[in-house]
């Protein structure tokens, strides 16, 4: 289609274990999403490797799955909230039979009981998102990915989540690849924090928390330590958004 | 916004107004009446021509020429649409051909496809299905080509192949432009249909409305003209219903996004 090409994502050279809860934090248009996209197989990098569970990415890996911030772009509007998240299960190949329960089950898990047969236009952005979640969770995968999920969301929404989404990995044990610009959403839900410059990206920066989990909203966010790492990640991304 | 449950009555008053308007200047005048039967004669032939079964097969043979063109339009647009929108190359391809053969009037096409496939039941299937396979072709292309991106690579992510995507996720998202196609199709393929069994054949309301009005029964020609009518609006209904279960989903969505 002609135009300039642009070198999204520098020299980035990490690696993620199993069960780890990690985020990438970085200025707007840093090449975030570059990154996940290439991590979830959707697009192919120009240069470089990406492995999941030791084999390289070529073409979207089986045990992942990206959750999108445009949640009401990846819904399937013609789909209820159960048609959804069994798509989910339908994908990674269960039977319809044993299905329905297993995603009935997911969507009280997601705090969706009731809301079943509603279709996705009926809920509102914070449901919806959970509806993104509970169908990405029924696939099974090994890690998830997500692409600023909370970000079209408002503050309170967006709390309720976090805290959903941390339950949700306590008890199924997954990865979690986590993109976001909000650093405080991601020192309270990571181990393992990655601060990114600006395009070309590069890791800056990274960062172990090691607050106690359960994590909670008042007390992890109350903690000295909390207001430390933020301020000096943010000193990191606004010296980049002013280099 | 329209309510439908609501009964029109003013509607209907006009509507009577205008047939005893007719009934009366029809039998004002003799020479009229030749040309304008008074309503009350037409209605007496129509109940004479289908107590007598004299309408039935050309019924009949309307339909089944109205079903067999407009199924395989459907058939071949929807799956010709869904390649043509789906890969760019193919539509860039094609687009110029497309532009070209759809804006024409395609009663024009008749007397060719009378050159090829003579004047039989082929041939007026085939008009059929020429004329009604371009509002499905071009919405289809539109409405796989609107689809998110996000949606596609949604399929994607789940590791869907790309048949799966095809069927799962670019057909019901496509759908609500496929069915506007369809819709638009149904009237045009009765249209041909009917012009069509004017021009050639001796079976269908098209060869008996112009079969009566050659023999001067004019009460009978109008008789022919509303059954093709009656015809065109209860296959119209039946489309609204199908597609109001189809496409439930939809309506409530639409619904709050036009507020």
């Amino acid at each position: 289609m002609g135009g300039e090409t642009t070198v999204a994502i520098g020299n980035i050279s990490c690696q993620v274990d199993a069960g780890e809860f990690v985020s990438f934090v970085g200025p707007s248009g840093c090449g975030k999403t570059t990154l996940l996209m290439s991590i979830a197989g959707l697009i192919a990098p120009t240069a470089g490797k990406i492995l999941v569970k030791g084999r390289a990415v070529n073409g979207p890996p089986p045990n992942l799955v990206l959750v999108f911030q445009e949640f009401n772009k990846s819904l399937f509007a013609w789909r209820s909230v159960l048609g959804n998240v069994l798509f989910g299960l339908d994908a990674r190949g269960k039977k319809v039979r044993e299905s329905e329960g297993k995603a009935k089950a997911l969507i009280e898990l997601v705090g969706l009981k009731g809301f079943e047969s509603h279709y996705p236009w009926e809920l509102s952005g914070g449901m919806q998102q959970r509806v993104a979640i509970a169908r990405a969770l029924a696939y099974e995968p090994e890690v998830l990915l997500m692409d600023e999920p909370f970000g079209s969301l408002d503050a309170l929404t967006r709390l309720e989540l976090e805290d959903t989404l941390l339950r949700l990995w306590e008890e199924l044990a997954t990865t979690i690849l986590f993109i976001t610009h909000d650093i405080e959403e991601a020192i309270y839900l990571s181990d393992r924090i990655w601060v990114l410059s600006r395009r070309p990206s590069e890791i800056i920066e990274e960062l172990w928390i090691d607050f106690p989990r359960p994590r909670h909203q008042v007390t992890t966010r109350a903690e000295g330590r909390f207001m430390e790492i933020r301020n000096q990640i943010y000193k990191q991304i606004s010296n980049e958004n002013t280099a | 916004m329209n309510e439908p449950s609501k009964f029109n009555w003013t509607g209907w008053l006009v509507f009577g107004l205008f047939l005893l308007l007719w009934e009366c200047g029809s039998r004002a005048s003799p020479k009229l009446q030749l040309y304008i039967p008074p309503v009350s004669q037409i209605v007496v032939a129509l109940s004479h021509l289908i107590v007598s079964g004299q309408v039935t097969t050309h019924l009949l043979t309307t339909m089944r020429r109205f079903l067999e063109g407009y199924l395989l339009a459907a058939a071949i647009a929807v799956t010709v649409g869904v390649a043509l929108g789906y890969f760019r190359f193919a539509h860039s391809l094609t687009e110029m051909l497309i532009e070209f053969l759809r804006p024409m009037p395609s009663v024009a096409i008749i007397p060719v496809a009378i050159l090829l496939l003579g004047i039989g039941d082929g041939m007026i299937v085939a008009v059929t299905v020429y004329a009604s396979t371009w509002p499905i072709l071009v919405n289809t292309i539109d409405g796989v080509r609107h689809i998110e991106r996000t949606l596609i690579d949604t399929g994607r992510t789940f590791g869907l192949a790309r048949r799966r995507i095809l069927w799962q996720i670019v057909l019901p998202a496509a759908s609500p432009y496929i069915v506007t196609g369809l819709r638009v199709s149904l009237s045009i393929a009765l249209i041909l249909v009917t012009t069509a069994e004017m021009i050639a054949g001796n079976k269908g309301l098209g060869f008996f409305i112009l079969d009566e009005e050659r023999s001067l029964q004019s009460s009978n020609m109008y008789a022919g003209i509303i059954l093709v009518a009656a015809l065109g609006y209860v296959l119209n209904r039946l489309f609204v219903v199908l597609q109001e279960k189809a496409m439930k989903w939809r309506r409530g969505m639409v619904a709050r996004e036009g507020l």
